[in-house]
């Protein structure tokens, strides 16, 4: 079957550190100013003493569906074959389009570059047969990531064991990020 | 919240429905109206190149790679309205440079094309067909980008009717202001006519989306919420329905009951094209604006 | 006359351009490679995975140096420009990742605000004027000031401070070659109470604790969410995904306390009557374990007496934990035992009831006998430690004088290794037992992390001579006569680690990019220039490492390559486990110390002061995305934590009018600041919480100059009498809306 890359993020194991985000900024030369993924919070719930509050990591869904290629004027937004969704900067303009189209406001114009720029999936740590820097220095091994076609990866394991969620599902973009809010003793073994 | 489009596209989807009004007033006029209403279609010829050139230029200002600009026109993306209206526009911004051309006192026109009026002809057929292209297209190109607000399916139709609106304001106003057009003439009570109506069309179907969002989902009706209650109520209400619908509106309906005094009369005129194209305006400021500002419930 | 600059024109972009292209001519010899940083140096790493490098790509293993935790690294140099920092997987420490700060080490480095050369003061102190100068006239007038105050009023007038690092050893032994008493480390305003309150009950000051194969954990304000240690945040966090029982202590919803199992907004400074209640529940229902208790602890009899009257009801009104909770975990913790931990803590210095607090937790780990069992309290690993080659160097001459911190004159029960930073400070502007001269700090912020800020400042200002270390322009060296910078720990080697069978080593990824020096050579080189050359005898840092590295079968090229040295048929040795170092040789419950001070010998109940009417404690603590009073300049990390903000209950807002982030002022006995509100359920509305670090006063750190406010402005400065521990929530303060 074909490769689908996507995530798993498991809520319940998250601290909001922003470990991920500071690796993704170091990975990508993400501009200050800019982000590729965040961590959102629920905000405090609830009333004094007894509240709440639960940490949502996020960044590029590579939808199976996505808005942002569909709009693209010049083709520059693509998914590629295994799932991944890019910009090839060589053909951006620039119009921020793909920017405003994203629903989950991923996508950001690189002040540096002047193209639009998003979560890459870190392919060039893929290629490397390494994991996306978020992926591997998250404290709480919360970000998962891999291949979901693949039975044997652990983001397809998580999957078949834990309930999940996807943002947004209703906007019909196939989102591809996986969320277990779930607590998740052990992370399976897996590719 | 950040916006990602500002003021620029304001412009560039104002400017486009502007020029395609321009440009279907003067084709109209030019076919149905005849010899009363030469001047009409020559300004409406005149007008129509200029709003989307600048638009486009102000466009070319806010891209992020302006020198990678071309790569538009290497392709054609079937699935993006960008793509295919870019191509609409590039043909309607060169169809209406010609189209002027073809408008302009004879001793100006100096290819000396040689059947001028067969192809004034032609292209008033043809030209409104490219223009309602491109005065909706700047609708579904905001259709096209998923966020709450712009889903709205009338959105095309809305920019369509107020780029027609403000097309036909512009003419009034150029009209109105031009050194050898001081009185008021039937021609222009017809176009006051057909503004007022375009006006009411607005408003219904203004009404009519506010009613299909706010039953929708909840972050859709939560965008709308915005516009009605929200932090663009101002906007939405003083600027668009008070000073770009209502007082428009009202002005325009007494005049065509003739109930200006005469030394009012060319003020008022003025001031309601004006304050139609001011609408306008905001219309497409607004919900460029608070379309960015809304986004999607879980 | 030399030129006169202010820091902007210091770091104007002239001169920032001259260090640009200094860099690059210095990155061009790093690539071509000195033998031990050679381009195929890789990972070293076996099980790592593989990694094709790029052509001028090399990996370099080293040490973190972005807090106190030391975790592995491996960076990633590209063309001799850092461009990335991952975790080593092989280090105990952080089991191959890296904290937020960890990660934004790259930034430290290429900060605009490091610190490039020398400076020398050319203004009044505190003006920020300077002259740039070489190291060599820098080392001398620092030498001929502290020969001046030697000669002039003996060593003892001269101060040594330091913060935990791997040089520190070799700070120690400038500083005792010198022969100074005074010696400040943070350790009074982190963990006095936590290390002596384990040290007078098991004889070991910070015992570990088996997460692995805990199932009830109870946390005192400890904080792994934000105040990190990596492997043991980590490790934290799965102990909640396995479904461990995890409570936490602490009057503000921290993000450990929005994972854990149960959050106990305890009233601050109470903490002890919640534990003296578990003990009574414990004790009255036979629940301890009595063969542990009767073999390896002593003075359980005083123990029952003095907890009779502390029942869970008595508790309840001290500490607002329900009876009903009190008596629910005391029996839960019990019924999990062995496999249950009270945990130590670490910040724990609240209140001047702290030490009875930690002595609380100490016995109370005891009575459930969890002491070197599986799921419970760890015996130090010191005797199952790596031993690294020493230098040898004579006698170091006898330390003349009291001390002035106190210890042991004030504070007999401190160790004399801990010390009392904050009464140093005091001291120094009492002038008693003696007058202070001079100060050489090096890798520390005193005047951020002592309380009272201003008095830290008047206490700088008062002193003849200053001298600091530091990388960037911290607010205390802002006040410094002399400012010596150090090179990154990007750039530098440190001293070796061993860990367990490991010995790791921190080394230079990039060839220094300014004109800055590892501390090592700066402490060489000034010992020197002091006429102590033989305290300090070792040629480089490279001479040095490899006399550490001698007991081993390694060469430091080897172990440079490698990032770590695994020492072969290693045998952990447990043998002295039940051997405890107190003057019983027992578990103390009953401490004999305690009762040659005169003071009860059992943990044991302090009512602490609470706030008037109108008043509200202050509460200070980490936050994950930034160290101490040291990243706040870190643009990186300023992207995820922007600024600190005074979190005020939805009640207290409501009262004085302030919604989140408007401002409000803040106001103690001692200081008062303007500063953003966070409004929020997530605190006691009696308590208001700020993040330290924030509110830098120096005007050469110039992201965070100005930004957030400082809670060490606020801040008494309170001593707990045994510990010597500094009471940071003591302090209560007023607000209201700016
Ligand atoms: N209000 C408040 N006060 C507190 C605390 C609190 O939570 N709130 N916490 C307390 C605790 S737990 C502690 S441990 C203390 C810490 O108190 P300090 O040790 O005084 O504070 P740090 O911020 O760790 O100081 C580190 C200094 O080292 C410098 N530095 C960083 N890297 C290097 C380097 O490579 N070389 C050199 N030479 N210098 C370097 C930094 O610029 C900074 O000036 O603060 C205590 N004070
Ligand atoms: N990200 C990050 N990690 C760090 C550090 C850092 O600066 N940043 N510093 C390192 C250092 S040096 C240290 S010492 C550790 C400190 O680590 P911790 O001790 O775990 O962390 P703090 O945040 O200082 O803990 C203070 C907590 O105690 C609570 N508190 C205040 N008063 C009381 C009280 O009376 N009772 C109880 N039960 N709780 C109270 C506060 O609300 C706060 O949440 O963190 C280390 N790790
Ligand atoms: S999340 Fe946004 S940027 Fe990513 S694929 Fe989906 S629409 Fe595109
Ligand atoms: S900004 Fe670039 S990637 Fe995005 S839609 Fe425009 S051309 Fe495509
Ligand atoms: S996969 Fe890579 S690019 Fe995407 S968020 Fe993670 S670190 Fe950033
Ligand atoms: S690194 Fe992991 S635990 Fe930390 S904020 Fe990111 S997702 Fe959460
Ligand atoms: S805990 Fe974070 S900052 Fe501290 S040494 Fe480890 S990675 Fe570095
Ligand atoms: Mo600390």
């Amino acid at each position: 079957m074909a490769v689908r890359m996507g995530f798993v993020i498991i809520t319940s194991r998250c601290i909001d550190c922003d470990a991920c985000m500071v690796a993704c900024r170091a990975e990508n030369d993400v501009p200050l100013g800019n982000k590729r993924n965040w961590v959102k919070s629920s905000g405090v719930q609830g009333q004094f003493p007894n509240v709440k509050e639960i940490f949502q990591p996020g960044n590029c869904m590579h939808c199976e569906h996505p808005p942002c290629v569909k709009v693209c004027p010049t083709g520059a937004s693509q998914k590629r074959v295994d799932g991944i969704v890019i910009v090839e900067n060589s053909k951006c303009i620039g119009c921020k389009y793909c920017i405003v189209a994203c629903p989950y406001d991923a996508r950001f114009p690189n002040p540096v570059t002047g193209k639009a720029d998003k979560c890459t999936f870190c392919w060039q740590r893929l290629e490397q047969g390494l994991e996306p820097a978020c992926v591997q220095t998250c404290l709480g091994k919360s970000r998962q990531a891999g291949d979901l076609n693949d039975p044997n990866s652990i983001v397809s394991k998580l999957i078949a064991k834990y309930p999940t969620r996807q943002l947004l599902k209703q906007v019909g973009t196939g989102p591809n990020i996986y969320y277990i809010d779930e607590a998740v003793p052990e992370i399976p073994q897996g590719e | 919240m950040e916006l990602t489009w500002g003021l620029m596209i304001v412009i560039y989807l104002f400017t486009a429905g502007l020029s395609a009004g321009a440009m279907v007033t003067s084709n109209f006029a030019f076919l149905y109206g005849g010899q009363e209403f030469e001047r009409v279609s020559r300004f409406g010829a005149y007008i129509s190149p200029f709003p989307i050139s600048l638009g486009l230029g102000v466009l070319l200002l806010d891209l992020g790679s302006p020198f990678n600009f071309y790569r538009l026109f290497l392709t054609l993306q079937v699935r993006s309205p960008m793509s295919y209206g870019s191509w609409a526009i590039l043909f309607f911004t060169f169809l209406s440079v010609i189209y002027l051309y073809l408008w302009l006192p004879e001793n100006y026109q100096v290819l000396g094309l040689r059947n001028p009026q067969t192809w004034k002809k032609r292209l008033a057929k043809f030209m409104p067909v490219l223009s309602v292209g491109v005065a909706s297209y700047t609708g579904v190109l905001l259709n096209a980008a998923v966020r709450p607000l712009w889903t709205a399916p009338l959105l095309p139709v809305l920019f369509l009717v107020s780029a027609l609106s403000t097309g036909v304001a512009s003419v009034i106003l150029i009209a109105a202001l031009s050194p050898w057009q001081r009185a008021r003439h039937r021609e222009l009570h017809l176009l006051t006519k057909a503004d007022a109506i375009l006006i009411i069309l607005e408003c219904l179907i203004i009404l009519t989306m506010i009613v299909m969002g706010r039953t929708n989902s909840l972050s859709v009706s939560s965008a709308f919420s915005n516009l009605l209650i929200g932090p663009f109520a101002w906007i939405f209400w003083l600027l668009i329905v008070g000073l770009g619908l209502i007082i428009p509106l009202a002005l325009e309906l007494m005049e065509l009951k003739d109930k200006i005094p005469v030394k009012w009369a060319l003020p008022v005129t003025i001031s309601s094209s004006f304050l139609v194209l001011f609408g306008g305006f905001f219309v497409r400021f607004v919900i460029t604006y608070a379309g960015q500002w809304s986004g999607w419930f879980n | 006359m030399s030129k006169v600059y202010t820091w902007d024109q210091l770091f104007s972009r002239r001169q920032f351009i001259k260090g640009t292209v200094a860099t690059a001519a210095l990155g061009a010899s790093a690539t071509a490679g000195i033998g031990l940083l050679a381009p195929e140096s890789s990972l070293g790493i076996n099980d790592s995975p593989a990694q094709t490098p790029a052509k001028g790509v090399k990996h370099v293993t080293t040490i973190c140096e972005q807090c106190v935790w030391r975790c592995g690294v491996v960076a990633k140099v590209e063309n001799g420009v850092v461009k990335k920092l991952e975790g080593n997987p092989n280090h105990p420490n952080n089991l191959g990742k890296l904290c937020p700060r960890g990660n934004a080490g790259i930034e430290t480095l290429y900060s605009p605000d490091r610190i490039k050369f020398p400076l020398i003061r050319a203004g009044a102190r505190g003006s920020g004027l300077w002259r740039r100068t070489s190291w060599d006239e820098a080392l001398s007038y620092t030498a001929e000031q502290m020969k001046k105050i030697k000669d002039n009023y003996g060593a003892k007038a001269m101060m040594f401070n330091s913060t935990d690092n791997l040089s520190q050893p070799f700070f120690e032994i400038l500083l005792k070659a010198y022969g100074t008493p005074n010696y400040g480390t943070q350790r009074s305003l982190c963990f006095n109470a936590m290390t002596t309150g384990f040290l007078y009950t098991y004889g070991m000051p910070q015992p570990g604790t088996d997460y692995r194969n805990c199932k009830y954990i109870i946390f005192t304000g400890r904080n792994l969410a934000e105040g990190i240690s990596n492997n043991e945040t980590q490790e934290m966090i799965e102990m909640v995904a396995r479904g461990a029982k995890v409570v936490v202590l602490d009057p503000r919803f921290s993000k450990t306390a929005a994972k854990a199992t149960e959050w106990l907004p305890v009233r601050p400074g109470t903490d002890s009557a919640f534990f003296l209640g578990m003990i009574n529940v414990i004790i009255t229902e036979k629940l301890y374990n009595e063969p542990f208790i009767n073999r390896y602890t002593q003075g359980f009899e005083d123990l029952v007496t003095e907890v009779k009257d502390y029942t869970p009801e008595w508790a309840e009104k001290k500490c607002e934990v329900a009876a009903t909770t009190i008596r629910r975990i005391a029996r839960d913790f019990a019924a999990a035992a062995p496999a249950a931990i009270a945990h130590p803590n670490w910040r724990t210095s609240n209140f001047t009831n702290s030490f009875q607090n930690e002595r609380a937790i100490a016995v109370l780990n005891a009575l459930i006998g969890n002491w070197a069992q599986p799921g419970g309290l760890i015996p130090d690993q010191e005797m199952s430690t790596a031993k690294l080659g020493v230098l040898s160097h004579p006698p170091f001459p006898p330390a003349q004088g009291m001390r002035l911190d106190g210890v042991p004159w004030q504070y007999p029960m401190v160790p004399l290794a801990y010390g009392v930073i904050q009464t140093m400070r005091d001291n120094i502007l009492t002038g008693k037992p003696y007058e202070a001269k001079g100060w050489l700090i090096s890798r520390q912020n005193p005047v951020l992390s002592i309380p009272e800020r201003q008095k830290t400042i008047n206490a700088l200002m008062k002193l003849d001579f200053v001298a600091v270390i530091d990388i960037q322009a911290s607010d205390t060296a802002y006040y410094a006569d002399v400012i010596l910078p150090e090179s990154s720990y990007l750039e530098r080697y440190d001293g070796l680690i061993p860990i367990g069978n490991k010995i790791f080593i921190r080394q230079p990824v990039i060839e220094p990019l300014y004109d800055t020096k590892s501390s090592l050579i700066i402490y060489k080189e000034l010992a020197e220039k002091l006429g102590l050359r033989e305290f300090l005898p070792y040629k480089d840092e490279v001479d040095l490492l490899s006399r550490q590295l001698k007991p081993f079968p390694v060469s430091l090229q080897d172990l440079q390559r490698a990032g770590h040295y695994e020492v072969k048929n290693f045998q952990e040795d447990h043998s002295k486990d039940f051997e405890f170092q107190t003057s019983s040789g027992k578990i103390e419950i009953s401490s004999g110390i305690m009762v040659q001070m005169g003071k009860k010998a059992v943990p044991t109940w302090n009512e602490p002061p609470r706030p008037e009417e109108g008043q509200y404690y202050l509460l200070t603590g980490k936050t994950a995305q930034h160290s101490q009073m040291f990243t706040q300049n870190n643009r990186w990390l300023l992207e995820v934590f922007s600024v600190n903000r005074a979190w005020l209950h939805t009640s207290v807002a409501k009262k004085i009018g302030v919604k989140t982030d408007d401002d409000v002022v803040v106001e103690s006995e001692v200081g008062k600041v303007s500063i953003k509100a966070y409004v929020t359920e997530g605190i006691r509305p009696d308590c208001i919480f700020m993040v330290g670090g924030f509110g830098h006063v120096s005007k050469g750190l110039k992201f965070a100059y100005g930004l957030g406010a400082s809670d060490s402005a606020l801040h008494k400065t309170v001593t707990d009498p045994i510990s010597g521990g500094s009471s940071l929530s003591e302090t209560f303060v007023t607000v209201r809306k700016a």
